[in-house]
């Protein structure tokens, strides 16, 4: 056995590498089921051979083999989890997304190339796709301009507030979700505090012409689902901004000062770009979860305001048309993975944290 | 990643989870004692699954329709272990939660469930519930009269109505500002955007096509309510339509949000103790009546717990107890009586013409009839697309 | 620089500094909702109007048995998924900020990925592949689906946290002769355990109250937020304000405590950093 523990020790990482890789696509295959039977059994033995081969590998190596492996032996398992929890049901509803149904109350579809899914995913639910990605990049504007300043005066006037203050930010996330959104409910009733304030100061009408008010109304508009949305997701903004606001040195901003003589000149041309980062990554935390909510729609919408995340739900969980529901899953995963992967490209993974 | 020489086929009951779980857990396993294995081992049906042994029963049941007491007493009187949960909160969504186990036949956690009677019928049809032992259940003879015989269900075999009700028109008498009478109100425009109407396609569509002069019981095609439809879809595209809602639409009818909608006259006599501006008409051109039911699900051992609690509710004095918390129509014969005897704002129910209706009321009240499954189809297809969901 | 240019400027700084506070408000003002709503006295089983004050609900925090089973069951729930997740996650974090490997950009895409798929994708597909496969919904799939989107989480909330840790102390003790083994329990483990914590932390909240995911997957299973939002639709007792507000004090109080131990930690450390 010292042969080939050699030579696999000659190269290690790439060891490391090719079976982690082996592993997360053996994973994904059996459970995906591209291979069945005895194919399956055989790429089991294959995956375990595997295993046994580079364990063996690391207790008879160096401990340079064995340094050499380590950072594969530590993603392991949560590559493998993932692997089997996040790739393969993509997958599985890939295949979902083209299979089709028998009669109604068939709950096994079968795959069949039928792409009429997507058809009706893009007619008949545009509108809902159309809403999602407006409200979505709406509240993403909204969360910017109101979460803007709030992260600059941590940054830079909280002194030794600074991580109260943030902390103070994320305390009504610890409330649930939903009663939170409820709790909305409760103040934009057409009883609720809010429009007993605007009508006292009678800007009703200053409402109605901005679309926020509708009739009276503030709540089942599509201004209070987006309003919704821009409070429930405002502290993923908030927060990445502050980090790269944190990062920023002040006497970077003072010298700027001295250069620029005023302080919009010295924000608009030192601290804004240095900030940059945080706002794309803030962009992308709003603008995912809110373009797949379904949540605010729900309870601060009208039948006018249903977004997408609603729809896939109804489709799915309601009228049990499982094929229709991936078909409209992936066209929205599609829409927005590549829009992640073209700002990883720009901007790196590093900032999402 | 291979050729495929066979496409995988969406498996149907002949394939378990164990396959599942050995293949992808073990290959989890061999990798780095993934815990996947630790979870996959504690699996098989997690759901809250009642003990073993034909001395207990879960009864799952809609929200808010079960009184304190009843279910205590039951237990002492019969020693069974009884658990009850009210996560039914839509049929729909009920039986999409309950699907993916009874199509491949599988046990689901209840005993017994309490679906409203269209779906009771889809139960019945696909096979998912079992025939009751009416030999055990003396008190069926206590079932009204109207209610028995279903044109789905002769001779009540699998099921027994739980409580019946009327879908009408609620109000906000503050916000109208005027009494209202009929279908024709939920289109004054003074009320724009301040309308709501049910998620629940039967009762909405029932009352627009009543409002049209037809006769619900005789609906059977699509066709035949496609109008309603259309106005339905106008008025919405109008903003007259502010939500659709289920239960919820009593919180926007008490925050004034709805000026009326289509709602169910037990949620508003109940809401009436809290806001006495909140009103509940069968309007003049009709209403719909609806019943849930009691339906002894498949695969569940508990037959004997099932015919006794059915046979313990519908004793009528237990029957009133139900009907004096819950408001609803009781299908039990003898409530009114039984009511009287409580005494106090008990007694006073019976005198409730949304209880007991008189018969010029109950002379405007329809029940759909059964629809096949591809018509049904239709008609949830059209709802779901106006509805927006 | 002129007086009237500082005027300008202190008037400025007014604004965003008003603008802030306003900002704080909005955050807190549905928090005040919910807060004052748990002390309302509703004549039915309504709380949404306005009835009078009581402490009842507060007496009787647990008097809906539903509820309380729910809140159960989403603590059992997060507590073994963050388990799980804190573990794996623990596991990619180290590799990921302690050595340089081949993949590893591959590695940090594929991590974000999941944080950055709509919560609606993930719960729907995730579904997808257990009703294909006939897997049963149960607090299993829960897990599992949580354990997924939290060791994303862990990852990269404590990949960024220890970014700039020392790694030379670890090899210090290395050099002193401690084995790979005690050099990371005795060293580097007591060092990043903060950072674990708080990821562990974060995920725990994340998983008590994750809806759209868990929707999709909890079969019959009843966490808090599906009881909630069953609820919703028809009768919102008083008791989830009151557990509402008691999640709210209990997090509150963890943040203050981690709040309280690391200002005192900065102070020793200033203090010293002061003396040498």
């Amino acid at each position: 056995m010292s042969k080939p523990t050699k030579r696999f020790a000659s190269r290690p990482e790439w060891v490391g590498l090719g079976v982690m890789v082996l592993l997360a696509v053996g994973v994904v295959a059996l459970a995906a089921e591209w291979v069945t039977g005895a194919t399956a059994i055989g790429l089991l033995a294959v995956l375990i051979v595997a295993v046994v081969a580079i364990i063996w590998t690391a207790i008879m190596g160096g401990l340079e083999t064995r340094r050499a492996l380590a950072p594969y032996g530590l993603l392991k398992p949560g590559i493998l989890w993932l692997s089997l929890f996040f790739l393969a049901p993509l997958w599985a509803m890939f295949e979902m997304s083209l299979s089709s149904k028998k009669s109604r109350f068939d709950f096994f579809p079968k795959f069949s190339w039928d792409w009429s899914n997507y058809g009706k995913a893009l007619t008949d639910f545009a509108p809902q796709f159309e809403r999602s990605f407006i409200y979505a990049a709406i509240a993403t504007l909204l969360t910017l301009i109101i979460g803007y300043p709030l992260a600059y005066v941590i940054a830079f006037r909280g002194g030794k507030y600074r991580t109260t203050l943030l902390g103070l930010v994320a305390v009504p996330f610890f409330t649930s979700y939903l009663i939170r959104t409820l709790a909305w409910q409760n103040l934009l009733a057409d009883s609720g505090p809010f429009v007993s304030i605007l009508k006292t100061v009678k800007l009703e009408n200053v409402m109605e012409w901005l679309h926020i008010m509708d009739n009276g109304r503030l709540i089942n508009t599509p201004a209070a689902v987006i309003g919704g949305l821009t409070y429930n997701f405002l502290p993923f903004m908030i927060l990445p901004i502050y980090v790269s606001l944190e990062k920023i040195d002040v006497r970077l901003v003072d010298a700027s000062m001295d250069l620029y003589t005023t302080a919009t000149g010295a924000f608009r041309r030192v601290v804004l770009p240095l900030s940059m980062p945080g706002i794309f990554a803030g962009s992308l935390l709003v603008f995912i979860p809110a373009a797949g909510d379904f949540v605010n729609a729900k309870f601060l919408g009208s039948p006018e305001t249903t977004m997408i995340g609603s729809s896939i739900q109804d489709q799915f969980l309601v009228q049990l048309n499982y094929p229709l529901a991936a078909a409209m899953s992936f066209v929205l995963m599609a829409v927005i993975t590549a829009s992640v992967l073209i700002y990883a490209k720009f901007m790196g993974t590093e900032d999402l944290a | 990643m291979g050729a495929r020489n066979n496409m995988p086929a969406w498996r149907g009951p002949n394939y378990s989870r164990r396959d599942f779980l050995v293949r992808s857990g073990l290959v989890g396993a061999g990798a780095l004692s993934l815990p996947a294995l630790l979870a996959a081992c504690g699996g098989g049906s997690t759901a809250n699954t009642t003990p073993g042994g034909s001395n207990t029963l879960f009864f799952e049941n809609w929200p808010g329709y079960m009184d304190d007491k009843t279910v205590g007493l039951f237990m002492k009187e019969t020693g069974i272990d009884m658990k009850y949960t009210e996560a039914f909160n839509d049929n729909n969504e009920y039986f999409a939660k309950i699907q993916p186990a009874l199509s491949k036949g599988d046990k689901i956690a209840p005993d017994m469930i309490a679906p409203t009677f269209w779906m009771a019928s889809r139960l019945i049809q696909l096979g998912w519930v079992q025939k009751l032992d009416h030999a055990s259940i003396p008190n069926f003879v206590n079932l009204r009269d109207d209610l028995k015989d279903p044109s789905w269900d002769k001779g009540n075999v699998y099921n027994l109505p739980y409580q019946t009700g009327i879908a009408g028109i609620a109000y906000n008498q503050k916000v109208t500002g005027r009494e209202l009478k009929s279908v024709e109100d939920l289109f004054d425009p003074a009320f724009k955007g301040k309308i709501g109407v049910l998620t629940e396609m039967r009762d909405t569509i029932g009352l627009l096509l009543m409002a049209e002069g037809k006769d619900i019981t005789k609906v059977s095609t699509f066709d035949q309510a496609s109008s309603a439809f259309d106005r339905l879809e106008k008025a919405k595209a109008d903003g007259q339509i502010r939500s659709f809602t289920g239960n919820d639409y009593i919180d926007d009818l008490a925050a004034g949000n709805f000026a009326a909608c289509v709602g169910w006259s037990g949620d508003v006599l109940q809401l009436g103790k809290d806001n006495p501006d909140v009103k509940f008409i069968v309007p003049e051109e009709g209403g719909t009546s609806w019943y849930d039911t009691m339906v002894w699900v498949k695969g569940s051992e508990n037959g004997d717990s099932v015919s006794k609690w059915m046979n313990f509710l519908y004793e009528p004095a237990n029957a009133a107890r139900l009907t004096s918390f819950v408001q609803y129509m009781s299908p039990v014969k003898g409530v009114r009586e039984e009511l009287v005897k409580l005494g106090g704002n008990s007694a006073a129910l019976a005198e409730n013409p949304l209880l007991f209706p008189d018969d010029a009321t109950i002379k405007k009240l329809q029940t759909w009839g059964a629809l096949s499954e591809t018509e049904e189809a239709k008609f949830d297809e059209r709802f779901a697309s106006i509805a927006g969901a | 620089m002129t007086a009237a240019h500082d005027k300008k400027q202190k008037w400025g700084r007014g604004v965003i500094n008003g603008v802030a506070a306003a900002t704080m408000l909005y955050l807190f003002a549905p928090i005040v909702v919910i807060v004052v709503f748990s002390f309302n006295n509703p004549k039915g089983k309504f709380n949404i109007v306005w009835n009078g004050f009581t402490l009842k609900n507060w007496a009787h925090p647990f008097s809906q048995p539903e509820l309380t089973d729910a809140l159960v069951v989403s603590l059992k729930v997060a507590f073994i998924s963050t388990l799980i997740a804190t573990l794996l996650g623990t596991c990619i974090a180290l590799a990921l900020s302690r050595y340089k490997f081949k993949g590893s950009g591959a590695v940090n895409l594929f991590l974000v990925l999941p944080l950055t798929s709509p919560e609606v994708v993930l719960g729907s597909s995730l579904a997808t592949l257990f009703l294909s496969r006939g897997v049963s919904f149960g607090m299993v799939t829960v897990i599992i689906a949580h354990v997924m989107f939290q060791v994303s989480f862990v990852a990269v909330t404590l990949r960024a946290r220890i970014r700039g840790f020392d790694w030379s102390l670890e090899q210090a003790a290395l050099d002193l002769g401690a084995s790979p083994r005690r050099a990371f329990w005795k060293v580097t483990f007591p060092l990043i355990l903060p950072g674990i914590l708080a990821a562990a932390l974060l995920s725990f909240a994340l998983s008590i109250d994750d809806f759209i995911i868990t929707f999709f997957n909890a079969g019959s299973l009843v966490t808090f937020p599906l009881q909630i939002f069953g609820a919703s639709r028809v009768a919102i007792p008083a008791q989830i304000n009151v557990l509402a507000t008691m999640l709210l004090m209990g997090s509150i109080s963890i943040m203050v405590g981690g709040l309280i131990i690391e200002s005192r930690r900065n102070r020793l450390n200033n203090g010293s950093e002061a003396k040498g």
